[in-house]
């Protein structure tokens, strides 16, 4: 097969026209044929109309049209982005014959810049439930092994870019919906501050929780998407009209001078991270110390009580989006989904503002600690699992170290930290103030030139 | 906090629209609230009454709705 390029490698051969973007379409294609009906990461292929696209940037950039470093650059979408005159499904029987009639604030952009749109990526149904065999399609695999979790809900793009298939994508984080399969798949995702990167157009799961952000094999691609797709959008009631820096911009800064925070008490008593990963963390502050960062503990409330409050808020937006179908159609949900949404019809209204209230203490809580440190790092999650069906009340009994950044609203970025014994990549999170993605992208940079992880692709596609 | 009876339950769930629940998802409803209600049970109640919600109206959201 072909080489596997990152978007900043290829944006620089294609602007220097040493690299046809139809060529590099056409070995994404090879890919996605030779693999994807093992893995399932995508759930539409738009094969001729990023065909049509990939020929028209040629075009272009040939009349000396070149427009960045996306022009030309395969990506795709988690099916939950909405895109004008294709599917979009949330992997949801509910909407298995929906074609949008306007674009998302990201595939506008996104397209705007360039890029080439091959198709949309397999989630868990509306980002929420899963893994599920009783929704629209199946599940998605991971591709360091067929018989694991690739995890969600952004399943498909963490698995397509593991695999090569696409160079960028975009998908949407709610508790760890982006990290986690960053975590699982051994990419690169970053969940922007809340209000940096426009909803508009993105299937709702949770309102005040839902994050849109990028999914890449390094962090300075993610840098890359984030100069596109970021920035004010009217239309998103959540997005914040700040100024957005160049992220690409002293990414290669390095981490000298900076103060990091680990949050011992998670990983130590109240989540305990198993062997393995709790040895990868410890080498990863080791390279930030030699690097010049500084590591010291940091307090912050319980991931219970960051997990109750979201779950509570969840619950109660997820009915309030999917009541009306429920009421009509039970029946079309998946298992796993429906169990969720009918927990959340009879939460009571104090219920719901009181758990926001509680988010107001907990955020409050996570930007006091932040005054003390530049970043936190912590794991991302375990290594993936076994792709099986999950007993639904897992989503009351489990606890992640990805919640609380959702609940706080800050940046949070997962990366490959190596692989276990049996070659699963592990994951590490690092965690920003609001607002400041470039320093969580500087971090995950320098640690990802200081560590050979970005030299192993998963065996189904090497 | 005392238990939330299968009744109660069987009440709330109908307030929201779902009175005519097939017997296996009302089921559902039993095994996802036995776990939900420890969630509502620890989510704190004793506040000052100006403790505002996360989220609140911000006018300014509006003003360049396009």
């Amino acid at each position: 097969m072909a080489e596997f390029l990152t978007i900043a490698e290829a944006a620089k051969r294609i602007a220097a026209k040493q690299l046809s973007p139809v060529e590099l379409l056409q070995d994404c294609l090879a890919r996605i044929d030779a693999v994807d009906g093992k893995l399932n990461s995508f759930v539409t292929l738009t094969r001729e109309r990023a065909l049509g696209e990939a020929k028209a940037a040629e075009a272009a950039i040939m009349a000396g049209q070149y427009r960045g470093a996306l022009h030309g650059i395969p990506y795709n979408l988690k099916d939950i982005f909405e895109t004008k005159g294709i599917r979009t499904t949330g992997q949801s029987r509910t909407l298995s014959d929906y074609v949008p009639a306007e674009d998302c604030d990201a595939q506008a952009k996104l397209a705007a810049a360039g890029g080439v749109l091959v198709g949309k990526a397999a989630t868990w149904e509306f980002a929420h439930g899963g893994p599920s065999w009783d929704v629209l399609f199946p599940p998605c695999r991971n591709p360091w092994d067929l018989d694991k979790d690739p995890a969600g809900s952004s399943s498909g793009s963490g698995a397509s870019i593991a695999a090569g298939m696409v160079l960028g994508t975009m998908g949407s984080d709610t508790g760890g919906s982006i990290r986690g399969p960053a975590n699982a798949n051994g990419i690169a995702g970053l969940k922007p501050t809340y209000g940096r990167v426009s909803r508009r157009g993105v299937l709702p799961n949770c309102f005040t929780h839902d994050h849109a952000g990028p999914l890449a094999w390094t962090v300075e691609d993610l840098a890359i998407l984030m100069n596109i797709v970021a920035g004010f959008d009217p239309r998103d009631p959540g997005s914040v009209d700040l100024p957005v820096p160049d992220y690409t911009a002293g990414i290669g800064d390095g981490v000298k001078g900076l103060t990091i925070g680990v949050p011992y008490r998670w990983i130590e008593e109240e989540a305990p991270a198993s062997a393995v990963t709790r040895a990868a963390l410890d080498a990863a502050l080791s390279t930030f110390e030699a690097m010049g960062a500084t590591i010291r503990p940091v307090e912050l409330p319980t991931l219970r009580s960051y997990e109750d409050a979201k779950k509570v808020i969840a619950m109660a937006e997820l009915y309030t989006i999917h009541g009306p179908e429920m009421r009509k159609n039970p029946e079309k949900f998946g298992a796993s989904l429906r169990y969720r949404i009918i927990a959340g019809s009879v939460i009571r209204a104090e219920d719901y503002i009181q758990a926001m209230r509680m988010r107001t203490e907990l955020a409050r809580a996570m930007q006091t600690a932040f005054k003390d440190v530049d970043l936190m790092v912590l794991p991302a999650g375990e290594p993936a699992k076994t792709l099986e069906p999950q007993p639904p009340e897992s989503l009351f009994t489990k606890i992640g170290y990805t919640t609380a950044f959702n609940v706080g609203g800050n940046p949070a970025l997962a990366m490959c930290m190596g692989f276990s014994p049996d070659g699963m990549p592990l994951g590490l999170q690092i965690a920003g103030r609001l607002w400041d993605e470039t320093t969580v992208l500087r971090a995950g940079h320098a640690y990802e030139r200081a560590t050979p992880w970005r030299d192993r692709r998963p065996a189904l596609v090497a | 906090m005392a238990e939330t009876t299968e009744e109660e339950l069987r009440v709330l769930a109908a307030k929201a629209g779902l009175d005519t629940l097939p017997a296996e998802y009302r089921a559902e409803l039993l095994s996802a609230y036995r776990h939900l209600e420890g969630m509502l049970a620890r989510i704190c109640r004793d506040r000052p009454q100006g403790d505002e919600p996360a989220h609140v109206f911000v006018a300014s959201t509006f003003a360049r709705e396009g």
